[in-house]
């Protein structure tokens, strides 16, 4: 299996975990011992000095992850660049997930504020890996200004409503120069694998392990799964076979050989 | 020097009076924060880890500590 | 010195695939739903060569899927025949066929006349390699006066630097063709006895200058018969694919010329008959169906009357090839600017019609620009 390359690295997993909505901190490293994967991304909040125990740093740093920092709960592209910022400053990596939703309810990325900060973070020489809409005409935008991957949704954040942009993403990745990795919506290891089929270099997946009855085995379930999609485009899949027939012949009007 | 010193500002949204020179070093012991655990920003900006021992807080400050938490 | 053909262009991982592809590999190609190079080359084999009226059946389904029941018209207008070239297979290198000639400005602007009266809304102006007589002033003020009175203006003449394709741009041109002739280095330098043309590596990055330029769209093709087809239709292929992907913004378009036997006695060394030129205009539009396919009159009647709508979209008709062509009743030339389809307009809108396919003068109107 080739390796995914992203910002100058390598990874043999395809399978990006976000770590957010687990019941607790153990359950979540061990999903993340059962996926393999190799990047995750977190969130920054408050220091709390009444939880200490829920760093996350330590942890994860002893498990040789390669930290993601997203940019969530900024609402405009200049929190986001401080967010982006104050994740490098933590973490000591350059990747950070561009992640600007200001409606608390879908959660829909916001397209104008993410290129903004894009723009701005690879400038600062940030390995950008921005959330984004399956739009493919932004994905370009995106790639232009010197981000590492677009992210396309596959369905809103935690609706598990699977690759509902599915047609999008096919146009995305069709052009695209740089990794194409769906992101949000995945509710199924079916959904990640055909996600791979179409030719996405990796996947993210969040809620649909964090809030399955047993996680770590779901999480292993998604590894699976996405190595089974990657394979099976590596492989060649047989065409769908719909076509058309002529009444009259076509090409009768072309003579000898 | 110290004596009896104290300034007023504001840290993770709170009230807080801190005691002594007024670093941010100062506030991280204060607090019993490692270091290494947080990321700091004073009024909105992002102070570098290298930074800290520079930046001498000043009456209403305010000052955000964080960390990582999970995340999508 | 021969040029160097890039590894972004090397057709070589697909030729043997070219050559020698399976029917199996021909049925999963005409059904792969984001067809590439594999597909392409399994498409460009003997076998699909077998399979010929199934290409036919998918080209015509993916034409009229992106562009309807239409056809494209436009028409060419040859501004001068003046060049300073010295290509082999062409009856104008500066060593053939004296007495050359140019448009002056009035001359230029009653052909112009002449063919708007005729219904077109699409011409593509034409000159030879770079000389005094025809240079970029000379082309700009032609694309100025044309613009004024066609909803679309395309040219076709020598490499340009990115900033001279601007100023064209700017005076109004939407397009820029510009044919490799061949991708393949040793036979190009062999076909480009002397002058400019001979820069291989100049010749290839000019389609990417064109759009660099803010064109907003470049006409690409190989002359069939130079060089072994496979191997320049596959680079042609990869060519415009990475065009599209680098310059997202803008199109592209592909032609098909082939040589034909010219005044001076060139014979192509790699014939390419009907039934392969149908292959590969198939191919492309299996592989591409979202690229416009273009024909133009060098071919015969009865067989751009069978391509019609089956893979190309885009034609010229009632072309004349000689400078000042559309006002005096001119002699037809023979070689590389022979005119096989020579019907009118109303006798091929007819044609058209009967097949089902609308004619379309004018895709879009320049209003906002």
């Amino acid at each position: 299996m080739n390796k995914l390359k992203l910002g100058g690295k390598e990874f043999e997993s395809r399978l990006i975990l976000g770590t957010g909505k687990f019941s607790s901190v153990e359950i979540m490293l061990e999903a993340i011992k059962a996926s393999g994967a190799e990047l995750v991304t977190v969130a920054l909040r408050r220091f709390n000095r009444d939880r200490p125990s829920d760093d996350l740093l330590g942890p994860l740093t002893r498990l040789g992850i390669t930290l993601v920092p997203n940019t969530s709960g900024a609402r405009n592209a200049a929190e986001a660049v401080r967010a982006a910022q104050l994740g490098r400053e933590l973490s000591g990596s350059s990747f950070v997930k561009v992640e600007i939703h200001p409606n608390p309810h879908h959660l829909m990325p916001d397209p104008i504020e993410t290129y903004e900060a894009s723009r701005e973070l690879a400038r600062d020489g940030f390995i950008v890996l921005p959330y984004m809409p399956a739009d493919p005409v932004l994905a370009k935008r995106l790639e232009d200004v010197g981000c590492a991957a677009v992210m396309p949704l596959g369905s809103a954040i935690g609706t598990g409503q699977g690759l509902s942009t599915a047609e999008m993403v096919k146009l995305i990745i069709a052009d695209s120069g740089i990794p194409v990795i769906v992101d949000a919506g995945l509710r199924a290891p079916s959904e990640a694998a055909a996600a791979m089929e179409m030719g996405c270099s990796a996947v993210l997946v969040n809620s649909a392990i964090a809030a399955a009855g047993h996680p770590a085995a779901m999480a292993a379930a998604f590894a699976i799964a996405v190595k089974a999609g990657y394979a099976a485009r590596q492989a060649g899949l047989m065409s769908r076979g719909d076509h058309a027939v002529a009444t009259s012949p076509l090409t009768s009007f072309l003579t000898g050989s | 020097m110290t004596g009896a010193f104290f300034m007023n500002i504001v840290v993770n949204g709170n009230q807080h009076e801190l005691a002594g020179a007024g670093t941010l070093d100062q506030l991280l012991k204060e607090l019993e924060i490692v270091p290494e655990r947080v990321a700091i920003m004073v009024n909105d900006r992002v102070i570098p880890k290298l930074n800290r021992k520079d930046v001498a807080l000043r009456e209403g400050d305010r000052v955000e500590i964080l960390t990582f938490i999970g995340g999508g | 010195m021969p040029g160097v053909l890039p590894s972004f262009l090397d057709p070589a991982p697909w030729l043997t695939l070219a050559r020698t592809a399976a029917p199996a590999d021909v049925r999963r190609a005409l059904n792969a739903a984001q067809p590439g190079e594999t597909e392409f080359a399994a498409l460009l084999s003997p076998a699909a060569g077998e399979l010929l009226e199934d290409m036919a059946v998918r080209a015509r389904e993916l034409t009229r899927r992106h562009f309807g029941q239409t056809l494209t018209l436009y028409i060419p207008l040859y501004l001068s025949d003046y060049c300073s070239g010295g290509c082999v297979y062409c009856g104008f290198a500066a060593d053939r066929r004296q007495p050359r000639s140019r448009l002056e400005h009035d001359e230029m602007i009653r052909e112009l006349d002449a063919i708007k009266s005729m219904g077109f809304e699409e011409v593509l102006l034409l000159t030879g390699e770079r000389t005094p007589h025809a240079d970029l002033d000379y082309l700009r003020d032609a694309v100025a006066e044309a613009s004024r009175r066609f909803a679309a203006v395309t040219v076709e003449a020598f490499p340009m630097a990115a900033e001279e394709y601007r100023s064209l741009s700017g005076a109004g041109a939407i397009g820029v063709t510009i044919y490799q002739e061949t991708y393949e280095p040793v036979q190009y330098e062999q076909m480009h006895r002397w002058g400019p043309k001979r820069d291989y590596d100049n010749r290839l990055a000019t389609p990417a200058r064109v759009l660099e330029g803010g064109m907003r769209t470049v006409g690409m093709g190989a002359l069939l018969g130079l060089s072994d087809p496979r191997f320049d239709t596959l680079c042609l292929f990869r060519h415009a694919m990475q065009l599209r992907r680098r310059y997202w913004q803008s199109g592209v378009s592909i032609s098909f010329p082939r040589v034909c036997p010219q005044e001076g006695g060139y014979i192509p060394p790699f014939p390419v008959s009907d039934r392969y030129l149908a292959q590969i205009i198939f191919a492309f539009r299996i592989c591409m169906p979202d690229v416009p396919l273009v024909l133009s009159t060098r071919e015969a009647p009865g067989f751009r009357d069978g391509m019609a709508g089956v893979g190309v979209n885009k034609m010229s008709i009632a072309s004349r090839t000689t400078v000042g062509g559309y006002q005096a009743a001119a002699e037809s030339l023979d070689g590389q600017f022979h005119v096989n389809d020579d019907r009118d307009i109303e006798s091929f809108c007819a044609m058209l019609r009967a097949k089902g396919l609308e004619p379309v003068f004018k895709n879009w109107d320049k209003v906002y620009r």
